[in-house]
């Protein structure tokens, strides 16, 4: 088991940092979910990871071996990293058996070991099929078995499900997930997908312009993101404009007090699922406008005196838009400066 | 790597120049007022109008003919629209030289400019009709559709939506069409007409003039030069023909209702004039004269033949890997260069190299009429060929698959050895196939650089057809048309998606 450490990693293209002053550690054997929007430099984390990139400065180590520091950088033949390219990027003129073994060097292991790759993911039928021959979720189990059989380090994956559509993403997800946690392979995935980060990962980093902003399990950034931005970013918030004085007393449409005049104005962070709905009569008064319907939970649009307040609600709807009813907050208290 | 590569691709490129450098050499090397006397004579400029005008008009004809067949072919419900494509093709086989001959052996007197015209215009029409079906086959026809549902006529999608995304590929064509008639020898030298290329050859015959033949030669290599600049300049960015994810839907066929009849007929004249004709008289002159074969003949012809062609098709092919490795995968300072460099070989004819390598023959006796020289010939006449078709394949091979093989432990050398040359394989083959079948065909620069005695299919043609015995010529036109036929037809072969592929490797 390997610890992936990266630190002040610098990349710079064309004098422009992409990744800037980065930090992250990834514990052995845990799947880490980097997510952050396009253009935030994600892909090439992985990518300077896996060597295929020179940072500018900074060093990422593989557990105690140093894999690249300004003056050694060691080619990513030798790093010992398994990657799982968008769409699986399987190699077209060989088959499913070929493309497995390609990574294996011992020769008296091969045929044994892809046996046994084909089998954990469930491919064995297929050993002799050519890429082309595959559906796109079975070339991604493909790519997976490939990358894991010379035994990586570090297990690199590029947003493997993307290409996916959703029913197939979810299973697949889940199987491959399990699978490299049971093999306990320090793996690092890099997506925009929320769910996917909050649902696979064990680590969640929250990465920005170059940087990582913050970093914790999924339920950790998901309750006690360290900024509006990060809360957006995991998750439907409902943000409201509200003060807070120097006393900790906070002003919103839920609570409104009256504070001292050097208040700071700011925000305050709730998730649709931490407002009550409840009688007419009692807390925020507010009108449905509109019903959201998913089956399993409903989100109910309100106007709450102009502004406007989504809330999650579990199990059978009993509203109809133009129905009167109070809100009431239950969640923790969010706040951030503006 | 790339370095090492770097010095293949800059000793390739340093070989290639040879013949164009000894020309320049030998055109001014008695000074330029000599030079300036032979470019001003009379015979000169009338030369250059013939040349230019008989280009264009080919041009003109070939892209008219090439555009409607592809038009019929591919987006109407044109009944036999897929052999008239494999005939369409298949004229490819044929070069000048021996369509020139079945016509004159058919019809006497069919001599001068309007003959010329006729028959490079059948030969190259079929460059166009290639080049125009592989662009409509490009555009996705969900691109169509949405510009109609956008309210545009059929005429206005035409012009704002395939136009600019075949553009390209068709200049291209017009291209190759022009350089095919500032290059024809054969067929221009059967009908007596005086282009460059006939009037370079007569002056290296007659007077053994080499330096006024190396300055009349200088001014088509210019005239070719100026041709590929403004392609280069018109042609302008290439335009993705493709967005998103999934495959390419192909229109639906336009029904042209009785007209399809007239297509027809329009087809059928222009297949029967382009490969019927000369199929029909190869095959009965032949069988006119085959009780008194010269088989043993005929076999070493075709051996020597094919031999030289090999050889020229390989060594062109070595040249190639480096300069098509460089241009599709390390972009620097070097693969540049290596691109221009290129292109100026475009502009070298079979005459020029053939000049410009027998006088450097000449003085390096140990090469004079040898077998490497000759393959030396077609390694530079078709190295942009072959490099094209080297770029291509390397071209398509995804940078993600040298990442996923890095991260499987494989070295660089090990990832081209592994991934990136079984992948671009077929491409390369397919490319090695077309110098082959061209180096087949190849005849002013087989006739000025083959060792004595070393006749092939190609030189016997021609000497049997320049003094008339049309029946003599038959057996060896026939065999190498027919060999000739063979990976033309399996270049045209619709339902493979490599032929989108394989044309551009033709050059298009």
């Amino acid at each position: 088991m390997t610890t992936l450490r990266i630190d002040g990693l610098t990349v710079t293209f064309a004098n422009r940092p992409v990744l800037n002053e980065l930090n992250l550690v990834v514990p052995a054997g845990a799947f880490a979910a980097v997510l952050g929007p396009s253009g935030c430099g994600k892909t090439t984390l992985l990518r300077a990871i896996a060597g295929f990139i020179t940072p500018f400065s900074g060093t990422i180590r593989f557990g105690d071996q140093l894999v690249s520091v300004s003056s050694i950088v060691v080619p990513p033949e030798r790093r010992k990293v398994g990657y799982v390219a968008q769409e699986g990027a399987l190699f077209p003129h060989l088959t499913v058996a070929e493309n497995i073994a390609f990574g294996i060097t011992d020769n008296k292991i091969k045929s044994d070991l892809v046996t046994e790759l084909l089998q954990l993911v469930g491919l064995s039928k297929f050993a002799n099929r050519m890429p082309n021959e595959l559906s796109g979720g079975q070339q991604t189990r493909v790519a997976l078995a490939r990358a894991l059989a010379p035994a990586p380090k570090v297990m690199l994956l590029d947003e493997p499900f993307s290409a996916l559509d959703a029913a197939l993403r979810d299973e697949l997800r889940a199987e491959v997930s399990e699978l490299l946690k049971s093999r306990k392979t320090t793996t690092l995935m890099v997506t925009h997908d929320r769910e996917e980060a909050l649902v696979v990962a064990d680590v969640v980093a929250l990465m920005r312009d170059g940087q990582i902003l913050q970093t914790g399990t999924p339920a950790e950034v998901y309750h006690n993101p360290i900024s509006a931005e990060i809360a957006i970013s995991t998750g439907d918030v409902l943000l409201l404009d509200c003060a807070k004085d120097e006393a900790g007393k906070i002003s919103s449409v839920f609570t409104p007090t009256q504070l001292s005049p050097s208040a700071l104005p700011g925000k305050l962070v709730i998730r649709p699922e931490e407002i009550k709905i409840t009688a007419a009569a009692t807390g925020l008064s507010a009108k449905v406008i509109d019903l959201d319907y998913y089956g399993h939970d409903a989100v109910v649009h309100l106007d709450a005196a102009g502004a406007r307040v989504d809330v999650r609600i579990a199990g059978p709807v009993e509203l109809k838009v133009g129905d009167l009813v109070g809100l009431e907050h239950v969640g923790p208290i969010r706040w951030f400066p503006n | 790597m790339p370095k090492s590569l770097s010095i293949s691709a800059v000793a390739v490129i340093l070989l290639a120049s040879i013949p164009l450098g000894y020309l320049v050499i030998r055109a001014t090397g008695s000074g330029i007022a000599v030079a300036a006397e032979v470019i001003g004579r009379e015979k000169t400029v009338t030369t250059l109008m013939t040349t230019i005008s008989l280009a264009l008009l080919v041009a003109f004809f070939a892209l008219v003919i090439g555009l409607s067949s592809a038009w019929l072919i591919q987006r109407t419900n044109l009944p036999f629209s897929s052999l008239f494509l494999v005939l369409g093709t298949l004229a490819l086989a044929v070069p000048s030289y021996v369509s020139t001959y079945a016509w004159i052996a058919l019809i006497p007197n069919f001599t001068g400019f309007a003959a010329a015209v006729l028959i490079l215009t059948l030969t190259t029409a079929p460059y166009v009709l290639l080049a125009a079906i592989a662009a409509l086959r490009r555009i996705d026809a969900t691109q169509e559709e949405s510009a109609r549902a956008l309210g545009l006529g059929p005429t206005q999608v035409a012009k704002r939506v395939i136009w600019p995304q075949s553009r390209p590929t068709l200049l291209a064509a017009v291209l190759l069409v022009l350089l095919y008639v500032l290059s024809d020898f054969g067929a221009v030298s059967l009908l007596r007409v005086d282009t460059f290329t006939r009037v370079v050859h007569t002056m290296y015959k007659a007077t053994y003039d080499r330096s006024a033949a190396a300055v009349v030669a200088m001014v088509l290599v210019l005239l070719a030069a100026v041709l590929i600049y403004a392609e280069q300049r018109a042609r302008g960015r290439a335009v993705a023909a493709k967005s998103g994810l999934g495959t390419i839907r192909t229109a639906t066929k336009i029904d042209i209702g009785n007209k399809k009849y007239v297509a027809v007929a329009y087809l059928f004249v222009l297949s029967a004039a382009s490969i019927g004709l000369p199929i029909y008289v190869l095959v009965t002159r032949f069988i006119a004269v085959s009780n008194d074969l010269d088989i043993s003949k005929l076999v070493s012809a075709a051996a020597a033949t094919v031999t030289a062609a090999l050889a020229g098709a390989l060594l062109a092919m070595l040249f190639a890997i480096p300069l098509g490795l460089l241009a599709a995968r390390y972009k620097s300072k070097v693969s540049t260069i290596a691109e221009s460099a290129i292109l100026v070989t475009h502009a070298l004819p079979g005459v020029v190299i053939g000049l410009a390598l027998v006088a450097l023959g000449s003085k390096l006796g140990f090469l004079y009429q040898t077998l490497p020289l000759l393959a030396f010939a077609y390694a530079v006449l078709f190295l942009a060929k072959a490099v094209g078709s080297v770029r291509t394949s390397f071209a398509r091979v995804p940078r993600v698959f040298d990442d996923i093989s890095h991260s499987l432990g494989n070295s660089n050398w090990q990832t081209i050895r592994k991934v990136t040359i079984p992948i671009a394989a077929p491409g390369v083959i397919t490319g090695f196939l077309l110098v082959f079948l061209t180096a087949m065909k190849e005849l002013p620069a087989t006739l000025m650089l083959r060792p004595t005695g070393f006749d092939t299919l190609a030189t016997e043609i021609w000497a049997a057809t320049a003094i008339s015995q049309y029946g003599k010529a038959a057996p060896y036109a026939l065999l190498l048309v027919l060999i000739a036929a063979l990976p033309t037809y399996l270049l045209s072969r619709p339902d493979r998606a490599q032929v989108d592929q394989s044309r551009e490797n033709v050059g298009l």
